[in-house]
């Protein structure tokens, strides 16, 4: 059997709305830079963006830039639309990545360039860009490339 | 150990009728159900004075009417015009399970007497999801635009990441659809009561959200439940036989909203909301009887087993195998059918077996000799509740 892609051209997703935490985030990503929220007190990187850090209380917080490799720590394939608008691209991978210098921050996105059946919990991923709109560009991860 | 344990206890339950979707008004389930519970427990209307519910509507995007998608306390008083109503409360932090616990503590505080705790919910006809739309705000900004798209999804990644850390294979939950299915057919208000489910309807069905086929998750259905609460000293003096509070425990650890997928969120919050049950009550695990543990999604289940104690992390699906769950197996597990059963009703059905079942009082599906009855009323991640009934006061 063919490996399957999931097909996104027809896919209208909704846009994110930028909040005071998250704003800095959605900024760094259309300048296509993954930056994620980091305690200035105890280093510790979280997401999502949150009101204090969650390790020890710091209300020191700035978004700091950060690599964009990690593995997939969960997945699941999707093959109902809740929201039906993704119909088309049934079925596909949306994914939850570890980063490598993040420890503990969860991210979401979609496994791209590759079938939906090479999403594993452990593979290696890298981050990509989709912009949606001239003011919202979406991390999005696909398979890592060399080391 | 609690010095209130056995000191408040579940008298009369009560049941609406369960619908696909919406025909009447939910209050009118609602209604139903508490009248029912009323009257289980030998008690007039009037009796009744406590009331305790959490009225949230899990069908996302649908607006709150009162009376028509939640029923709150608020609708419950407007309805019941009690004459002696002394006390209230609606919960937020902990599921319907919190109400319970709401209302044992307030007849421990001797502030009511007979306290009625409803859960009511709502499956508009038509769409149950009505997804964010073109923006997604708050914390689906982060899920909604890679399609995440309901409780089911959040919940199926941390499915994977249990399955393939621990090397294990979804055909085995296999076991626990079709045993509750069978437990279903015993249990005549369940939605599914009438209509089997056989492994290989179970290995054949249609995936959902991978890992989750359709029978992994419970049918959204409109219908509501209710029980009375009352001192261990009244209960003795009502119809039905009481079933004991032993002790209750609920989630104590949150992690940031919007953060999904994080199996160890499920570990933490089952451990944080079971670990004061087994030290107010004084049992362990191995003590319990029979189990009803929420399973809105059949991997809530494995999730419960583990961090609860009843065995050890990656080994659940192995541990429900083997007629372990049966009705006369060593741990007899969600013996009305679960939410998989009966539709999705959320804990308060849990916690209603959990007290048959100390109380004698499941009829066919009675496991022999009960008398420590263990419920997990809700998903542990972020609103688990952990409940031991028993049968005899100690």
């Amino acid at each position: 059997m063919l490996a399957r892609m999931s097909d996104w051209s027809k896919v209208t997703r909704p846009i994110p709305v930028p909040n005071e935490l998250s704003r800095p985030f959605w900024d760094a990503a259309r300048q296509k830079v993954l930056a994620l929220q980091r305690c200035q007190a105890c280093k510790h990187f979280q997401h999502p963006p949150y009101a204090t850090c969650v390790r020890c209380m710091g209300i020191d917080l700035k978004f700091e830039p950060v690599s964009g490799k990690g593995a997939i720590y969960a997945y699941t394939i999707m093959y109902h639309a809740g929201d039906k608008r993704f119909a088309a691209a049934i079925p596909y991978a949306s994914i939850i990545v570890e980063l490598d210098d993040a420890p503990g921050a969860l991210l979401a996105g979609n496994l791209l360039e590759a079938p939906y059946t090479e999403a594993k919990v452990g593979r290696r991923v890298e981050v990509i860009f989709e912009p949606l709109n001239d003011d919202i560009t979406l991390p999005q991860f696909r398979l890592a490339r060399g080391a | 150990m609690w010095e209130h344990r056995c000191k408040v206890a579940v008298s009369g339950v009560g049941f609406s009728k369960v619908t696909r979707s919406a025909e009447i008004p939910l209050a009118a389930h609602a209604l139903e159900a508490v009248k029912g519970a009323v009257a289980d427990s030998g008690l007039a209307m009037s009796d009744i004075d406590g009331l305790a519910t959490y009225p949230e509507l899990p069908a996302t995007g649908h607006a709150m009417v009162d009376g028509i998608t939640i029923v709150s306390v608020n609708c419950m008083m407007a309805m019941l015009k009690l004459p002696n109503l002394a006390w209230h409360v609606q919960v937020e932090t902990v599921n319907i399970g919190g109400a319970v616990q709401q209302a044992a503590n307030a007849l421990l505080a001797g502030v009511c007497k007979y306290a009625v705790v409803w859960r009511a919910m709502h499956n508009p006809k038509g769409t149950y999801q009505n997804l964010p739309g073109t923006h997604a705000a708050g914390a689906t900004q982060f899920t909604a635009p890679y399609g995440f798209g309901g409780p089911g999804q959040g919940m199926a990644v941390a499915y994977t990441r249990w399955l393939e850390r621990h090397n294990q294979s979804r055909e085995k939950m296999a076991t626990l659809a079709i045993t509750q299915r069978r437990h279903t057919q015993m249990n005549p208000r369940a939605y599914f009561y009438g209509q089997p489910l056989t492994r290989e309807d179970y290995l054949g069905s249609r995936m959902v959200a991978y890992p989750f086929c359709l029978y992994d998750c419970d049918i959204p259905v409109q219908g509501a439940v209710a029980i009375v609460l009352t001192t261990a000293d009244r209960a003795r003096d009502l119809k039905p036989r009481p079933a004991y509070i032993a002790g209750y425990g609920q989630r104590l650890a949150f992690e940031v909203a919007g953060r999904i997928g994080s199996l160890s969120s499920y570990m933490e919050g089952g451990r944080s909301s079971s670990s004061l049950t087994w030290e107010r009550s004084g049992f362990s695990p191995k003590d319990v009887d029979v189990a009803q543990i929420y399973d809105g999604f059949s991997a809530s289940v494995i999730y419960g087993l583990e961090s609860y104690g009843f065995c050890k992390e990656g080994e659940a699906l192995d541990f429900i195998q083997d007629g372990r769950m049966e009705l006369d197996g060593e741990l007899p597990l969600n013996t009305f059918g679960g939410s998989l059963g009966t539709g999705r009703i959320h804990g308060l059905w849990h916690i209603i077996e959990g007290a048959l079942q100390a109380s004698g009082r499941a009829g066919e599906r009675q496991v022999k000799d009960v008398n420590v009855s263990f419920v997990g009323a809700s998903a542990p991640i972020v609103q688990g509740t952990t409940f031991i009934f028993v049968r005899e006061p100690y």
